[in-house]
């Protein structure tokens, strides 16, 4: 390990740090709120926000751990990582177990862990190597290549059945792509040809998820089933108006009319209760985050990590974007979670972990002149 | 390197740079359309949310008899109900539910399960009824620890007087998955008529519910609690059956299968409706449980039946009163022309016989009628034909309903031979005209049937809608073909068979009172010859006639109908002749 350099503290991006722990402190502010469960006696509140205290503590220390080596040693590692999701990936598909319908989670001793997430991870890297080592822009047989090794892991992951997750690798890698650039031609074959391969998409989907797409085109078609949540959600955010409702005022969230409301319709909650100034300045917080990804990526002394920021800020610019659309009404409902607000162990912990390689990368912007 | 390196993509960060704008304007604009432009919108139906509308159940109307005593009446009952969006564990809850009331786990889970659907989110849904007190104040104890429980008050009916007048009352049930579907307005749990008048009157007593409006803030505390619409009780329904009576006539079949009438000939009005054996109509108001049902269903005595109504016999010599005057109406004889009863009558190769074996000797109609000699009509049978005795019996209303306010009304069956050719593709031999002629063979009547006619007899040839309800107007249902002198043959014929010597119903006489009556023996099966000279006592009960009594009385400003029918009793005048007796002596006594 190289001696300790001051210049890695001064160049480290301190906004980022303060724009992540800013985030998370409000996310589990708001799963406080949205932990309450209402009895006869009044409310009580279960243990949500308290875990995820649990879980941003350990994605602290691993956010550190992301930033304490050198990150272009990872370069060498990406192959290997690539290798272990798979692996994990293929044992989960043919051994796994099935939880709620699906095989997403291998268990451990003490916790279970989705090879999901580690699968993001290596693709991301994977993908971030394999750019940074092409000069010019992205031709055919480059691109095909990429795709292939990109859709295998992948379509296991769809196969679990996750189909949220699967889409979210595809677009986070397709935004690292367009960073890229493409050659002309392959730019303008594939702005013609993906919205027309879409339709045939249908036909790969399970039935839930066409009745959500439906849904989600109609929710009163099933204002009791799965139109359910988009109509409840609506009310809730709607209901906020300007200023919100308070803390732990929010009716729709307190009376549990709100399913789902600690995981992937948190933002709901977040909504009824801090209105409209609340949201504008949770969307502000947000994007000034991805700003300084952004300000990562473009300040990066070399490729890797300049692909490596930017793969992460479509890990994040992907989800809030959903996330939000979709308890908005903008998309169908896919099982997507909002980063630091949604309750969940493996998620905070990942989102940690990669703000840590993007701090990595700003504490290294400007040393190495060795190589 | 590291220099050399310098990103060569500034589009991209450009790219990147732009998504973030796009991102911030994209959702700032879909908040501002959610929570500004429309906010006051959601706002409103955030508040609906809060407000919970229960519907109030209206008291069903109370049925009492003709001397206000009540026959239905409602109790309060407790039931434990569920909100599933208030229960953490369901599975857990309803074990806790099954362990309170006993109910096994299977069958609570199961009601869950066919409820689930009918209720909406946060709403109560009946899970189980009539909680007993025992049980009712053990949940109370642990409600608290059971956020999703509920307890609910729901009228019970209740029928005090159970068997005795279960067959004019029917019964309430709770609505089942069809009848749910079928009207919008009912819900789980709701009781509605299923039988006997709570079915036919179902309208008029439930009555309509009203509207509870409960709002409750963000931590679930009630803050109102107003009543929108209040409910309307449904109508009381008071009959013209007189309870002791009923009762009386139910004591006196003893422990025969059979069947009481008591109607007022003037008004139609029905004062007893026995039929024997009954049900205990309360059980299926708690929910009858498969057992007992299927022991209802398969009881040889079908105890669900309404026998008076619902049942049809054949009408044996009762039959006599139709057949008489339409012979007379016809023209075929007059009321002096004598036959001779030698006690058979041959047509081709068989014997019918009549049921004194001796015969009866010269009978004129008078005397046939009040001897109720078979040979007699066997002869006037034959000259009118089966045509023409079939088409007069309709107009005294055999073949079709009475039209009494109770359901499932059986008409009767009076045959022809267009009936015959239809039925059996057959055609109608001679001898089962001379069967016809003395009420057996094809023919049935049901014992409200006999009643009704017999009552327009009484009252000058009116045929009335029989009526359960008190103070209806009486409805003329038909007129009967009948010439004074052709009711004075009739009526004077039956007023001798119980005044006269030889007279078949002599058990009815009663001092002080009018009494006619004419006997009826309804053969179940022809008997063989050997079993014919056996007393009653020894033929196997099932192959035993029924017995009939078809009679009225007056007595000052009261004239009665009264109507015994008792299956396999044997001959009319000893089976079913006392408890028509014990009828009028009742009636006669209140005075």
């Amino acid at each position: 390990m190289a001696p300790f350099d001051r210049r890695l503290i001064s160049h480290l991006s301190w906004p980022l740090i303060l724009f992540t722990l800013v985030l998370f402190a409000l996310g589990v502010m708001n799963l406080y709120s949205a932990s309450s469960l209402r009895v006869e006696t009044g409310v009580t509140t279960i243990f949500f926000y308290k875990k995820q205290l649990v879980w941003g503590a350990v994605g602290f220390v691993v956010m550190f751990a992301c930033m304490v080596f050198d990150y272009r040693h990872l370069k060498s590692l990406v192959w290997t990582l690539y290798a272990l999701s798979v692996g994990l990936l293929a044992w989960l598909l043919l051994f796994g177990e099935q939880i709620y319908g699906a095989k997403r989670w291998i268990s451990l001793r003490y916790v279970s862990f989705q090879p999901t997430e580690l699968a993001k991870l290596s693709i991301l890297l994977l993908t971030a190597a394999y750019l940074s080592g092409i000069q010019e822009k992205l031709d055919w047989p480059r691109l095909c290549k990429l795709v292939a090794l990109v859709l295998v892991p992948t379509t296991m992951i769809i196969l679990q059945p996750d189909l949220g997750s699967g889409l979210n690798i595809l677009l986070i890698i397709f935004g690292m792509v367009l960073v890229k650039g493409l050659k002309k031609r392959v730019f303008l074959s594939l702005l013609v040809g993906l919205p027309l391969l879409a339709p045939s998409g249908w036909f790969f989907l399970h039935d839930y998820q066409k009745e959500r797409i439906l849904t989600f085109l109609n929710p009163e078609r099933d204002p009791l089933g799965s139109g359910y949540n988009i109509i409840q959600s609506q009310i809730a955010i709607g209901s906020g108006q300007m200023w919100g409702k308070g803390f732990l005022a929010g009716t729709q969230s307190q009376l549990r009319f709100l399913p789902e409301k600690h995981t992937d319709f948190v933002f709901a909650v977040f909504g009824e209760e801090w209105g409209f100034i609340g949201c504008l300045l949770l969307l502000s917080l947000f994007c000034i985050f991805l700003y300084q990804i952004v300000l990562t990526a473009q300040e990066s002394k070399d490729q890797f990590g300049a692909f490596l920021s930017a793969g992460v800020f479509f890990y994040f610019f992907w989800q809030i974007l959903i996330n939000m659309a979709m308890v908005l009404g903008l998309m169908p409902v896919v099982g997507i979670p909002l980063p630091f607000l949604s309750y969940g162990g493996s998620s905070t912990i990942i989102n940690f972990c990669l703000v840590g390689l993007v701090l990595n990368v700003s504490m290294r912007r400007f040393v190495f002149k060795r190589g | 390197m590291a220099n050399g390196e310098q990103l060569n993509n500034k589009a991209g960060i450009t790219l990147m740079q732009l998504l973030v704008l796009g991102l911030f304007f994209l959702i700032a604009l879909r908040l501002w359309y959610f929570q500004i432009y429309n906010g006051q919108e959601y706002a409103r139906k955030a508040t609906d949310n809060l407000i919970q509308q229960q519907s109030i159940y209206a008291p069903r109307g109370l049925i009492r008899d003709r001397d206000g005593t009540i026959l239905a009446e409602n109790k309060p009952a407790y039931g434990l109900a569920i909100i599933r969006e208030d229960s953490r564990d369901i599975e857990a809850a309803l074990r806790q539910a099954s362990q309170w009331t006993e109910v096994p786990l299977q069958e609570v889970r199961e009601k869950f399960k066919a409820g689930k659907e009918r209720v909406k989110p946060f709403k109560r849904q009946l899970l189980i009824r009539n909680l007993d007190y025992q049980t009712l104040a053990e949940i109370e104890t642990h409600l608290m620890e059971w956020p999703e429980f509920r307890i609910i008050t729901l009228p019970l009916r209740h029928y005090p007087h159970g068997r005795v007048v279960s067959h004019i009352l029917g019964y309430v049930a709770q609505a089942d998955e069809k009848e749910l579907q079928n009207n919008p307005e009912l819900q789980l749990g709701d009781t509605i008529g299923k039988q006997g008048l709570e079915l036919s009157f179902q309208e008029a007593l439930r009555g309509d519910k009203g509207l509870k409006q409960l709002e409750v803030n963000a931590q679930g505390r009630e803050l109102k609690n107003s009543i929108i619409e209040e409910p309307v009780p449904g109508k009381d329904l008071t009959l013209t059956i007189d309870l002791d009576l009923q009762q009386h006539a139910w004591e006196q079949l003893g422990n025969h299968t059979g069947v009481v009438v008591v109607l007022e000939p003037f008004s139609g009005d029905i004062q007893a409706l026995v039929s024997k054996p009954a049900y205990n109509n309360n059980l299926f108001v708690q929910g009858i449980d498969q057992e007992t049902w299927h022991g209802l269903l398969s009881d040889p005595d079908h105890p669900l039946q309404n026998r008076a109504i619902q049942s049809s016999y054949p009408p044996g010599s009762v039959f006599k009163l139709v057949v008489a005057p339409c012979a007379l109406n016809n023209g075929a004889v007059t009321p002096e022309k004598e036959f001779f009863c030698p006690g058979h009558y041959k047509l081709g190769r068989r014997v019918f016989r009549c049921w004194r074996k001796g015969g009866h000797g010269w009978m004129d109609m008078r005397e046939a009628i009040k001897q109720s000699c078979d040979v007699y009509f066997y002869k006037v049978g034959e000259k009118l034909g089966v045509d023409a005795i079939s088409a007069y019996a309709r107009k005294y209303g055999f073949n079709a309903k009475t039209g009494i306010n109770l359901p499932n009304e059986n008409p009767g069956l009076i045959p022809s031979k267009e009936w015959k050719l239809r039925r059996f593709g057959r055609r109608w031999q001679g001898g089962e005209t001379l069967n016809l002629s003395i009420g057996q063979g094809y023919t049935l009547v049901t014992p409200l049937q006999v009643a009704r006619h017999l009552g327009a007899l009484v009252n000058g040839g009116y045929l009335l809608k029989p009526n359960l309800i008190e103070d209806a107007e009486p409805t003329v249902q038909q007129e009967l073909p009948l010439k004074q002198s052709e009711r004075d043959m009739v009526i004077q014929s039956m007023l001798a068979a119980v005044e006269e010597p030889h007279g078949t119903c002599w058990r009815l006489r009663t001092k002080n009172a009018t009494v006619g009556g004419k006997t009826g023996t309804a053969q179940v099966v022809k008997l063989k010859e050997e079993d014919r000279e056996k007393e009653t006592e020894e033929i196997r009960y099932k192959f035993r006639d029924h017995a009939w009594m078809a009679s009225f009385a007056q007595q000052g400003k009261q004239t009665y109908v009264v109507v015994v029918l008792i299956e396999h009793g044997g001959h009319g005048s000893s089976a079913a002749g006392p408890v028509a007796k014990a009828v009028f002596d009742h009636l006669f006594s209140k005075e």
